[in-house]
């Protein structure tokens, strides 16, 4: 589903992210990226998603040269991919439903149907009793929950989480990833950032781990 | 098709309840535009009304049959016969002796028509038709000039042709300022919108991540720009509105004055659908061109 040939990411200014890295992770995989601060792991996660282009290699994501890929095609592989960001990325302009909605509104979904699937899926990540509140009123980890209910919303066949259970307590990390698993268990890629080893241990799956831009396999 | 009816619905609920929630800024704006527009639409209105006038003027064209000195008696009697039909609403013959004994009082030249052997005048009719329209006075000249033993007609419409030849300048003035304020009015619906998608970043950037189309972030803009331009029409409409009712009463006092029953005519439902959709369709033309340059600024800076 995914390979990395090669790749390499310099960003301007020169420092370079990722350094020749070569992987692939199949379809229907759970796969865990860890390392550092700053080896490079939310980089690679936004190679997959074309939020970065890579400096030379070949990033290929379900046959599709990443790359190579038209300005007028990103928007089409991103709906199919959902995204936790590090920094969430919520709208402060709108109730919580409201930001679950959009990538349904975006994908052109009935209003209806929209709001029902928004509120089932904030119904897993607990905060269905703040649904109408403005995401400014919530704590750190709802803020997260909040991102992680916006990615899954729309059933996306691939999951790119970054750091989904930084802010969280024991308890809730662990229902999220009991999430993460039911989606694995459905057949969804997942590939997640993390040094939590909490959600390591608990969920066993691949470790990709970066060390200064350069990736090394961990078996467990 | 489904889907993008929903795209439409959806980006249009989106721009209306963004007017709605920025109401001072909404006003402000229509009333720019609304200004705007006013000024080639009541120019318009103006001339509209004083072409108007100009057919209803109770000036008494003339038209002057001057005669062939060789026409028959049958020609002349058919002549004084044609100008007795109701067409004609009076007749006058001027025989060529007084109108030479008309010249030499008036001009001055005694003298001269004294020294001369014969009188070079012909006889002619002074014509008054009932018809005050210039087409239908040249009509009847022209068809008095065909007549047996009719030399000339000389059709006294200066007046008409003066002031059909300002109103002439008058319209291509009013589209040369409608072209002009066309421009301003893509560019104030061009300012707002590119406030409005500078204040908006954060979400188009976010909508971008998760799968949004140029065309979707564009398309609430697009409605944004083509509906406040359709307040600035309207804005007009009241600006005019307020000028008419001021300025109706004063017209109608100073026809009355010089007996007419002249009264400011309002535009036409026509006039008005047009005027709206032409403010409509500048105002999202301004968004789109301002919407498609801010996107690449915002889009540099992610
Ligand atoms: N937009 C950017 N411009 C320049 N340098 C960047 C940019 N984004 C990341 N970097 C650099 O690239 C390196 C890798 O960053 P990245 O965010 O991928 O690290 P990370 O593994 O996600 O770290 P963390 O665990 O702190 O999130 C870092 O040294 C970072 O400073
Ligand atoms: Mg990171």
């Amino acid at each position: 589903m995914i390979s990395f040939s090669q790749v390499t990411k310099r960003y301007p200014g020169g420092h370079e992210a990722l350094n020749s890295v070569t992987l692939v992770i199949e379809q229907g995989e759970l796969v865990f990226l860890t390392g550092h601060s700053g080896a490079g792991k939310s980089t690679l996660l936004k190679l997959i998603a074309a939020i970065e282009r890579p400096t030379s290699g070949v990033v290929s994501v379900s046959g599709q040269n990443i790359s190579r890929l038209s300005r007028r095609a990103v928007p089409y592989l991103r709906r199919n991919i959902g995204l936790v960001f590090q920094d969430h990325k919520l709208l402060f302009d709108r109730s919580v439903i409201e930001n679950v909605v959009l990538p349904l509104d975006i994908a052109g979904f009935d209003r209806r149907e929209a709001l029902k699937r928004a509120r089932a899926v904030i119904d897993k990540v607990g905060l269905l009793n703040r649904e109408k509140a403005n995401p400014v009123s919530l704590s750190g980890g709802e803020q997260q929950r909040l991102c992680i209910a916006r990615a899954l919303v729309s059933r996306p066949a691939l999951l790119l989480a970054d750091e989904p259970t930084g802010n969280l307590d024991a308890g809730y990390a662990a229902d999220i990833m009991a999430m993460f698993r039911d989606f694995h268990q459905v057949g969804t890629t997942l590939v997640i950032a993390t040094h939590d080893d909490r959600a390591l241990n608990a969920l066993g799956g691949r470790i990709l781990h970066l060390d200064h831009g350069k990736v090394g396999e961990v078996t467990a | 098709m489904i889907g993008w009816l929903r795209h439409q619905k959806h980006a249009l609920t989106s721009a209306l309840r963004r007017l709605a929630r920025q109401p001072v800024s909404t006003l402000l704006t229509a009333l720019a535009m609304g200004v705007a527009i006013s000024l080639p639409s009541g120019l318009y209105l103006g001339l509209d009304n004083l072409s108007r006038l100009a057919g209803e003027l109770p000036a008494q064209p003339e038209i002057s049959v001057f005669l062939d000195p060789a026409a028959s008696g049958a020609d002349k009697q058919a002549i004084a016969t044609r100008l007795k039909r109701p067409d004609i609403a009076q007749a006058r013959f001027v025989p060529k002796d007084d109108a030479l004994a008309a010249l030499s009082v008036s001009q001055d030249l005694a003298d001269i028509s004294a020294g001369l052997a014969e009188n070079p005048l012909p006889d002619a009719w002074v014509v008054q038709p009932r018809t005050r329209s210039r087409e239908a006075l040249a009509r009847v000249a022209d068809e008095l000039g065909k007549l047996p033993g009719v030399a000339e007609t000389h059709l006294d419409s200066q007046w008409a042709e003066r002031l059909q030849a300002a109103l002439t300048i008058g319209h291509t003035g009013v589209w040369l300022l409608a072209g002009l304020f066309a421009i301003a009015l893509v560019a104030i619906s061009g300012n707002a919108i590119r406030a409005q998608v500078l204040a908006r970043r954060d979400e188009i950037q976010v909508s971008r991540l998760i799968g949004a189309t140029d065309r979707y972030i564009r398309r609430p803009f697009l409605y944004l720009g083509a509906l406040q331009g359709l307040l600035g029409g309207l804005a007009a409409g009241g600006v005019l509105a307020a000028a008419g009712t001021l300025l109706r009463p004063q017209v109608e006092r100073l026809a009355g004055l010089y007996g007419s029953a002249f009264h400011l005519a309002p535009p036409s439902t026509s006039e008005i659908a047009v005027v709206l959709g032409l403010t409509t369709l500048f105002g999202w033309l301004g968004a789109w061109l301002s919407v498609t340059r801010t996107l690449h600024q915002v889009e540099a800076t992610r």
